[in-house]
């Protein structure tokens, strides 16, 4: 994969037939360069996530009654 | 008082004189729709109306409270909720031409609650569609406009019952907030929003969005208006199984008790950067406010705070896409461009990804709960920048460099919303254009009963409140 195109066009569409979602071509090349900047960010928070100190660190979907 | 003029009445002011029987909760409910019939074509708040229901219980509620039965503070109240909580026998959009026809069979909790306190349902508020975006830019329910000006967005996705409490075409409403969604409209709409503890107050028969961060809550004029509705909404439902089996406390005895001691903390690098300078210079002038009624600011760091953009866009994309999963393979084409497209990039995020985000949301609330030892509650401004003009994507926070709107609306609602704390945010001021400000108060879990406090002796002090749009 390009680093400098995280996400290219061909992504999307692999992307699409996993999830069984068919979209026509031109949204697909629109969605590519906006999921190539969010994927960005998440996979940066990813890293941040694991660190050492953060290894103990569940995910939270559920709020304690305190 | 003129019959024109009964719709400026607080709730608490309208309260007190329904009670004594100085006025008839027909008379405010006319004034009201009346209201409506005249302001509403300008703002576009609301999605349906209800006149004629609205009218039949106002004249229940005369009759009772002739009889001598008061329900308390809502008792012939004329209300607006947003549209995506069920009203039985009202059509409840969800601002969306999906559920266009849907007319619930039963009422949301809230719902339910706020009818069981006597209040008069006058009609459903416009909103982003599905909630997930933050304009009320609605493709097919038009666009909802700012009372301050009508050129300007209302925020969103409560857009609608930000703009209905501003404008006074209802006295108190419902919003929904999952990473702002109360809070944006009460800022650039000069009124005050709190956002609950998650499984504060109930969530059934609430059309979702990410289910991990939703909670529904009032809007209203002042911090006591809020206080007398969330009295009557908060509290456990053992119909919804996120809903919390914690005691709800007399907020209205809270607001007596005054905030000389409390402590307050501004987030190094976080609360005051990256803002408008009107806003920045805005929230400094009421956090003096605040410090000479007896509280002290200091600064905290949180180191972890940075990063919160991306968890919540992270996961108020991979939710929302799940529940709308086969909508979106059937009935593509009835979303509005927007949504339709963040629906469409929320099925492409890695399971790591969202997990990843749902494990920050940890971490984060751990930064903010050893901030609480050290302060009562943190401030920041609700949103870092004023109404931008309706239909922009892009807006300026500072050297001229546009940002995208989505992430920029998101800088500081949140990240009270990952980590499942409560938020209020009260009007402090004006920009230049005469644009309002907000500030947030965020507040220690379940413990929405200092952030009141906060913000109603700050309108003990200030006026803001009681300005009024020209619409």
């Amino acid at each position: 994969m390009n680093p400098q195109q995280p996400v290219a066009v061909e992504s999307i569409d692999r992307l699409c037939a996993l999830a069984n979602l068919p979209l026509p071509a031109e949204r697909r090349a629109r969605l590519a360069p906006m999921l190539a900047d969010l994927v960005a960010a998440a996979n940066e928070l990813s890293r941040k996530l694991a660190r050492a100190e953060h290894r103990a660190i569940v995910p939270i979907v559920r709020f304690p009654e305190r | 008082m003129a019959r024109t003029e009964l719709q400026n009445l607080t709730i608490s002011e309208a309260a007190g004189l329904l009670e004594r029987r100085a006025l008839s909760p027909v008379e405010l409910t006319e004034a009201v729709l009346q209201r409506i019939a005249v302001v509403d074509k300008k703002l576009n708040a609301y999605i349906t109306t209800c006149g004629d229901q609205a009218r039949e219980v106002a004249q229940a509620a005369e009759k009772m409270i002739r009889a001598g039965y008061h329900l308390g503070p809502l008792h012939g109240i004329p209300v607006a909720l947003k549209d995506n909580i069920y009203t039985r026998g009202v059509r409840t959009t969800a601002g969306s031409k999906i559920l266009g026809d849907f007319i619930p069979a039963e009422d949301a909790t809230v719902t339910a609650r706020l009818k069981r306190a006597g209040a008069v349902i006058v009609g459903k508020t416009n909103m982003h569609e599905f909630a997930w975006g933050g304009t009320t830019d609605n493709p097919h329910y038009g666009t909802c406009r700012n009372p301050w000006n009508p050129e300007r967005f209302p925020a969103g996705s409560s857009g609608g019952s930000g703009a209905a409490v501003a404008a006074r075409t209802c006295l108190g409403a419902l919003g929904t907030d999952t990473g702002g969604s109360i809070r944006l409209p009460s800022s650039v709409n000069g009124i005050v929003g709190i956002r609950p503890t998650i499984g504060r107050v109930s969530n059934h028969n609430v059309v979702p969005l990410a289910w991990t961060m939703d909670t529904v809550s009032p809007m209203a004029r002042t911090v006591e208006d809020c206080v007398l509705m969330f009295g009557v909404i908060a509290g456990h439902d053992p119909l919804d199984d996120h809903s919390a089996q914690v005691p709800v406390p007399n907020y209205v005895g809270e607001l007596t008790r005054g905030v000389r001691g409390l402590r307050v903390g501004l987030i190094h690098d976080y609360s005051l950067a990256h803002v408008q300078r009107a806003v920045g210079d805005t929230v400094r002038a009421a956090l003096k406010t605040i410090e000479s009624l007896g509280v002290e600011v200091e600064e905290i760091a949180m180191p972890s705070i940075q990063g919160n953009i991306s968890a919540q866009l992270t996961i108020e994309s991979c939710e929302p896409s799940t529940y709308h999963q086969e909508w979106l393979r059937t009935r593509a084409t009835d979303y509005g461009e927007d949504v339709r497209t963040l629906l469409e990039l929320g099925e492409m995020y890695l399971a790591t990804h969202y997990l990843q985000a749902q494990r920050y949301r940890s971490v984060l609330r751990k930064e903010f709960l050893d901030g609480f030892k050290r302060v009562d509650a943190f401030v920041t401004p609700t949103l870092p920048f004023t109404a931008t003009p309706c239909g922009a994507t892009t807006v300026v926070i500072e050297n001229g460099q546009e940002e995208d709107m989505l992430s920029a609306i998101m800088q500081f609602t949140g990240v009270p919303s990952l980590a499942g704390l409560p938020a209020l945010s009260v009007p402090v001021g004006f920009d230049a254009e005469g644009l309002p400000v907000g500030m947030q108060i965020i507040g220690r879990p379940f413990d929405e009963g200092t952030l009141f406090r906060l913000g109603h002796a700050y309108q003990g002090a200030t006026d803001w409140h009681t300005r009024a749009p020209s619409v």
